[in-house]
């Protein structure tokens, strides 16, 4: 009875964001924006870096590379997008990327606080674990200064060895990606809608939905919105929410939850000078 | 910018503020659940009950039970003979059936619970109460939750939930969560995340309103826990100024009075820490005024009297191989010879190797009904 009353409630939810996106098409005006959730690669020489944001840098008009440096100490982390031709007044790209997240696992499988794994016995040891996706991306420009983004992708991981149910940690956001562990592939669909608002003001809403077919904690569905102020092309601020919607470990069943939470980031950028 | 422009910016804004206001209202739950000084407790039934109530009886048995939120003969890492944190759902099941089991063999009328799972990672997320109520004859049940997380960011501890329950074979009303003081002795960030206990209070209509509490105090600070006691007791002596009848009592984590040892029991393993809880000196008369203004299960003169008091003991951290070495669960009322004489019971035999269905065995006494 939860789930279907959590999917009633998705599908209201989803319904109101829908009618969020299109009211933020609605209020479009021109003005410059930076790359984000789109199939644009950066410029050659640019890079873009923010406080949780990766750092990405555009190693020519077609190849960004990015990373979140401070993780690649604990979850050794790459990905490229590579930008391709465009087809039928669409814009395309392809995402590619790996993850390692074992060190960080066993960091945390630890006893006392900070123990957000249980450490015991009983439970094995974190395997190896070597997590990819590949995904597409088509961006669409509808007006002058609005940018619709649909996204779909396939993530694998591979593992030296099973992992226990127990492993998981069941919070948001956190979970629905440690699934992907636990099951070995997921599926995540997407679209993201960029808007410049009048002045330096610009609206980036999107919605994520990441699947497992087949598995009992099978979905989790995801939302932001954040509205964005730009000093310039080099800062900007982002400030807004996530909503996530997403099936948790539970008794007899998987059990939806829901949950809002904050989003804050700063984000700096800087375009290296070409070679005279 | 134009006005219609400028205003539906303005009702785009709105929008949104209305949307995540509701969204934040309606669905959001906080990392840490606190409590109210007295709230409402939940209330559960089993998910048959009978159409007619069973007749009022002439005496009632009453029976209180930590049962280690199902974790049986589990060495779990707070009595440190092994790491064990969470159990598997096979794991979960197959001790609570056995409880269950014991439950319908012991066949109490009122059932005061603690340390029951309601929605913790820990216990693999069986719902122990619907669980307890639909596989015994009790079919009422309130619950009042002592440690509510969303995480508990220790030992992979994960989401939590769990606390003192009473069961009945009648419906219970009235039933509040009356807050118990908080340790004393901790940083703020972990008393935030840390248990909050509490002492749950019922009523059942069917019993002339019998009032029934049920009391968990504080098993590692013993600054925390005579102030856990002397509530509790002022508890019962509203209730009793009051005229009421009740039955009462729990896990109070002390010693009788003249308890023949109190510290250096052959089972504590654990150093200092955390977990020390292996010395009661200086808590020797804690209970004095509980004994003397009630009615105990266990008559004091009878303990203290015996021989060997390792009959009556209630607790111990490795029952199935080193025994119970403690008696650390009481029954109280204030009902003058209330109970039936020599109807109470020290159910040890809930630990035997292989079968051991907590680390603290139940107690039961039969009680005359006015």
């Amino acid at each position: 009875m939860t789930v279907v009353r959590g999917r009633r409630r998705s599908h209201h939810i989803a319904l109101v964001c829908s009618l969020l996106m299109l009211a933020s098409a609605s209020m479009a005006s021109d003005n410059a924006s930076w790359s984000s959730g789109t199939a644009y690669t950066l410029p050659s020489g640019r890079w873009e870096k923010g406080l949780f944001q990766p750092l990405r840098y555009g190693q020519t008009g077609r190849l960004e590379w990015a990373t979140h440096p401070v993780l690649n100490l604990v979850v050794p982390n790459l990905r490229i997008k590579v930008a391709h031709r465009e087809f039928k007044g669409w814009s395309l790209a392809t995402r590619h990327g790996f993850h390692y997240p074992t060190p960080l696992l066993r960091l945390v499988k630890r006893p006392g606080i900070g123990g957000l794994i249980s450490p015991e016995s009983d439970i094995p040891e974190i395997p190896h674990i070597l997590a990819a996706r590949s995904e597409l991306l088509a961006t669409r420009t509808l007006s002058q200064s609005v940018w619709l983004t649909g996204k779909g992708g396939v993530s694998v991981a591979l593992k030296t060895g099973e992992i226990d149910e127990r492993t998981t940690i069941d919070l948001p956001l956190v979970f629905p990606r440690m699934a992907l562990f636990l099951h070995g592939y997921q599926l995540n669909l997407g679209a993201d809608l960029l808007t410049n608002l009048p002045g330096r003001w610009s609206i980036w809403t999107d919605v994520d939905l990441l699947m497992i077919p087949g598995a009992e904690e099978s979905f989790s569905w995801e939302h932001k919105g954040l509205v964005i102020w730009s000093r310039s092309e080099r800062f900007q601020v982002l400030v807004g929410y996530k909503l996530v919607c997403g099936a948790y470990p539970d008794y007899p069943k998987a059990r939806t939850q829901w949950h809002l939470l904050p989003l804050i980031d700063l984000q700096w950028a800087r375009q290296r000078k070409a070679k005279s | 910018m134009p006005v219609n422009h400028s205003r539906r910016l303005h009702y785009y804004k709105t929008l949104v503020f209305a949307f995540l206001m509701a969204v934040a209202g309606w669905h959001c739950e906080p990392i840490v659940t606190t409590f109210d000084d007295i709230e409402e407790a939940e209330h559960y039934q089993a998910a048959d009950v009978p159409t007619i109530l069973p007749i009022t009886p002439d005496t009632l048995l009453v029976m209180t039970w930590n049962i280690k939120y199902g974790g049986g003969d589990i060495d779990f890492w707070w009595a440190c003979y092994d790491d064990r944190v969470l159990m598997a759902e096979d794991e979960v099941l197959d001790n609570l059936e056995r409880v269950a089991e014991y439950i319908n063999r012991a066949d109490p009328d009122i059932l005061l619970l603690q340390e029951v799972a309601v929605d913790s990672k820990q216990a693999a997320y069986v719902d122990q109460m619907q669980y307890l109520l639909d596989h015994t004859d009790l079919d009422y049940g309130v619950y009042a939750s002592m440690w509510r997380v969303q995480n508990a960011p220790s030992d992979g501890l994960g989401r939590t939930d769990l606390g003192p329950a009473i069961l009945s074979r009648w419906p219970l009303e009235n039933a509040e969560r009356i807050s118990l003081p908080l340790r004393t002795d901790q940083d703020p960030l972990t008393t935030y995340f840390y248990l909050r206990r509490c002492i749950l209070k019922a009523s059942v209509p069917q019993l002339d309103n019998l009032y029934v509490v049920n009391v968990h105090t504080a098993a590692w600070q013993a600054e925390t826990r005579v102030k856990h006691i002397d509530q509790f007791k002022g508890e019962l002596d509203a209730i009793d100024d009051a005229g009421g009848l009740f039955v009462a009592g729990g896990d109070l984590n002390t010693l009788p009075p003249g308890s023949q040892v109190i510290s250096d029991f052959r089972d504590t393993k654990c150093g200092e820490g955390d977990f020390e809880g292996g010395d009661y000196s200086g808590e020797e008369d804690w209970l004095d005024d509980l004994y003397a203004d009630y009615d105990t299960a266990l008559p004091l003169e009878e303990y203290q009297s015996a021989d060997d008091q390792e009959p009556y003991f209630t607790y111990g951290d490795k029952p199935d191989s080193l025994g119970f070495t403690r008696k650390l669960d009481y029954l109280f009322t204030n009902r003058t010879d209330g109970w039936v004489p020599g109807s109470d019971s020290t159910h040890q035999d809930i630990a035997t190797p292989g079968t051991t269905l907590s680390d603290h065995c139940p107690v039961s006494v039969r009680m005359e009904l006015p």
